[in-house]
């Protein structure tokens, strides 16, 4: 559905994009990881066309973005990484100003303005000036705005940051249903656990470069750091301490009553790990495991941490 | 204390153009202010002052008294007939008349009062001030001298029977006996000169119209100005950049908002028209259709200057002080504060660069000159010629400047 090739773009001396492509299928919830400054809001400002690529090219359910920008506007819905409302309008008036901009006829524009509303809980907000909002109403509604004219495509730039937790599960259960629903989205956030929860699909970018690319699945495979389990037992004596190093290895670490083994895919060898230890004949009392995430795979690629 | 004061001046500091702007705006106030008013440099750069005369008696008398009158210094004598003259003077094009009336030669002679008229705009009645100031004591002392002359010649000839040899000589040493005397014995008598105003609307006050002309056109570029500031503030918000993203073209949000700006100042206008008319009594309907062209034309030049405002600046604060340079100036200029007429000529000739100055002027040909629609007009063709001009320069500097995002 979405194709870019080759897209760069710098900015003087400083090169926000770099030679970027991606694909990204129809339905697809593609996230885009990166620190601050990688350029992902570049990349999604390009996507909208506010910005200019240097070089490259969009294409958008097989039309390139140049030559038919207005219809693809038209498709895509993009919710900005500031909150862009109109804070002396009232929500409902914010929404229905957004949405003829898209030039949707009047009585599905109020339509899709009433659904809008209820799916955002501001349904008894509706008429109060956007000004007296909390910040998670302003998000909800900033959110709301981008779908008023019921986009095929959504680009997310950061859309929960600095919010409530009871705010941020409710776009989550608005994102959700967008991804039920098969709406195509682009969303870049910095917070690991989002792209885990929501994406199929993760893009990890940094220094205006896609780095890496793929599934979850995917991406922790290709973290060459290992996971470990750490086993608590009823009571260790020394014969069975070198029996442990002796079947699971020179990196089992035997610490008083507790074992720590490493290995890689600690999910398929699981099954394995219980077997022989009930072969061994000893009793488990405890069981934490030390499982490879984004986190850690964005630290081996990247050499820093995601928010720094 | 000292650390909040410090920290207030480091942040005042930060903005340079902030800080030009506020040491050199008073300034830059003070020396227009003192230039317009006649302050800074008075009379040697002074251009010579238009006056139209009109010669009804073309006699000896009547043609020295005109040769006298071009040689005055600072004073530019431009002759026409009567009629044109008034015609002129009716229509706004100049402020006064001199009419030599027929009989003069003979008043003269007769030692009676000559019939000398000046036919004058009311509306500009402190320029024919300094000009009757500066016309009597010429006028008083070549009246004077040539009727004592003609006086002197008349008993010489009457008494004494001298060949034309000796006439000639005596009334050679005669003229040569007054021209000795010329400056030093005229007496002023304002009676010398008959002051007639020109005026079709008796019930107009100059007064009001200046009043409600200029203040409106002031207020509605502060108002077109807080328009423009509004971009700024789409711009900082991040709705101008949301807009940029929605299929709208790029030149439908200058348009939109230089429509707005349109709107409310045609609004503002007309309620403060309305509001002349009902407390102050002027009669804004003897002619709607030249009112509302004006209103309108007046409207869209001063959105154009909001919309330009907003295309040249990069922060809502960089408006703030822009404006309020640029609008002092422009009212000071073009007569939204002061009558144009006390200002020098030079300053009057930059006045026609102002929306100020062409609004202004129309409201007077309405209700103080009267003038029929096509002349009006053309104060309200040159103020949309304004809006056309700075709403093209706004647009091809909004994209550059405003619709520019990183």
């Amino acid at each position: 559905m979405i194709i870019v090739r080759n897209l760069s773009k710098s900015f003087g001396s400083i090169t926000a994009l770099k030679e970027v492509s991606l694909e990204i299928r129809k339905g697809e919830f593609y996230g885009l990881l990166g620190p601050n400054g990688a350029g992902k809001t570049t990349f999604i400002n390009i996507l909208s066309s506010v910005v200019s690529a240097d070089s490259g090219s969009i294409f958008v359910d097989g039309e390139e973005m140049d030559m038919h920008t207005t219809e693809i506007k038209k498709k895509i819905g993009v919710v900005p990484q500031e909150i862009a409302l109109y804070e002396d309008l009232s929500a409902h008036d914010n929404l229905l100003f957004w949405g003829k901009n898209y030039g949707i006829p009047a009585a599905e524009l109020k339509q899709n303005v009433e659904q809008l509303l209820h799916i955002t809980s501001l349904e008894n907000r509706k008429n109060d000036k956007v000004a007296h909002f909390s910040g998670g109403m302003k998000r909800r509604l900033n959110l709301a705005c981008a779908l008023v004219h019921k986009p095929d495509i959504v680009f997310m730039d950061e859309p929960t940051v600095g919010i409530d937790p009871q705010s941020r599960n409710k776009i989550y259960d608005i994102l959700q249903n967008l991804q039920k629903e098969g709406i195509t989205t682009i969303y870049t956030t910095h917070y690991m656990e989002e792209a885990e929860k929501l994406c199929n699909r993760i893009g990890i970018i940094d220094h205006g470069q896609i780095i890496a690319e793929g599934t979850l699945q995917q991406l922790r495979k290709m973290d060459q750091s290992t996971e470990s389990i750490s086993i608590q037992f009823e009571k260790l004596m020394g014969e069975q301490k070198k029996e442990l190093v002796e079947v699971f290895g020179e990196t089992t670490i035997v610490n008083g009553d507790t074992c720590v083994i490493s290995t890689y895919q600690l999910d398929l060898k699981l099954a394995e790990i219980i077997s022989k230890i009930d072969r061994i004949g000893l009793n488990i009392t405890n069981i934490d495991f030390k499982k490879k995430s984004l986190e850690t795979l964005f630290l081996n690629l990247t050499g820093k941490k995601l928010r720094e | 204390m000292i650390n909040i004061a410090i920290k207030d001046l480091k942040i005042f500091l930060t903005d340079k153009k902030a800080v030009l702007l506020s040491f050199l705006l008073p300034i830059g106030l003070i020396s227009l202010f003192a230039v317009a008013f006649g302050g800074a440099f008075k009379n040697d750069t002074q251009r010579p002052t238009d006056l139209m005369l009109a010669d009804e008696d073309s006699t000896a008398s009547s043609i020295a008294l005109r040769q006298k009158l071009d040689s005055m210094k600072g004073l530019n004598i431009i002759p026409v007939n009567k009629d044109e003259g008034i015609t002129r003077v009716e229509s706004g094009k100049s402020k006064g008349v001199l009419v030599i009336s027929k009989g003069f030669g003979k008043a003269v002679s007769s030692n009676v009062n000559p019939p000398l008229h000046l036919y004058y705009d009311p509306a500009r009645e402190m320029e024919i001030g300094i000009l009757q100031q500066a016309l009597i004591p010429t006028l008083m002392e070549y009246v004077n001298i040539e009727s004592a002359k003609q006086a002197v010649k008349r008993d010489i000839s009457k008494n004494f029977q001298l060949n034309e040899e000796i006439m000639a000589g005596i009334y050679a040493k005669v003229e040569e006996f007054f021209a000795s005397r010329e400056g030093s014995s005229a007496s002023k008598s304002m009676d010398i000169l008959e002051l007639t105003p020109v005026i079709k609307n008796k019930k107009a006050s100059w007064g009001l119209i200046q009043a409600v002309a200029g203040v409106a056109v002031m207020m509605i570029l502060f108002s077109v100005a807080a328009i423009g500031s509004s971009v700024l503030e789409e711009k900082e918000s991040g709705t101008l950049k949301r807009l940029l993203i929605t299929p709208v073209k790029r030149h439908g949000i200058l348009l939109g908002k230089l429509l707005v700006a349109l709107i409310l100042s045609t609004i503002q206008l007309i309620i403060m028209f309305v509001f002349t008319w009902l407390v102050f009594g002027l009669n804004i309907l003897i002619d709607i259709p030249s009112l509302l062209v004006m209103i309108f034309s007046t409207a869209f030049a001063c959105s154009g200057f909001g919309v330009l405002l907003a295309a040249i600046s990069q922060s809502r604060k960089q408006v703030e002080s822009l404006s309020v340079i640029i609008i002092l100036v422009m009212s000071a200029l073009g007569g939204s504060m002061v009558p144009l007429f006390i200002m020098p000529a030079f300053m009057q000739k930059i006045a026609i660069f102002s929306v100020n100055y062409w609004s202004i002027n129309g409201f007077y040909d309405i209700y103080w000159r009267e003038l029929p629609f096509n002349e009006v007009f053309l104060n309200a063709f040159v103020l949309i010629g304004i809006g056309l001009v700075l709403t093209i320069i706004s647009s091809l500097l909004f994209k550059r400047n405003v619709l520019k995002v990183s």
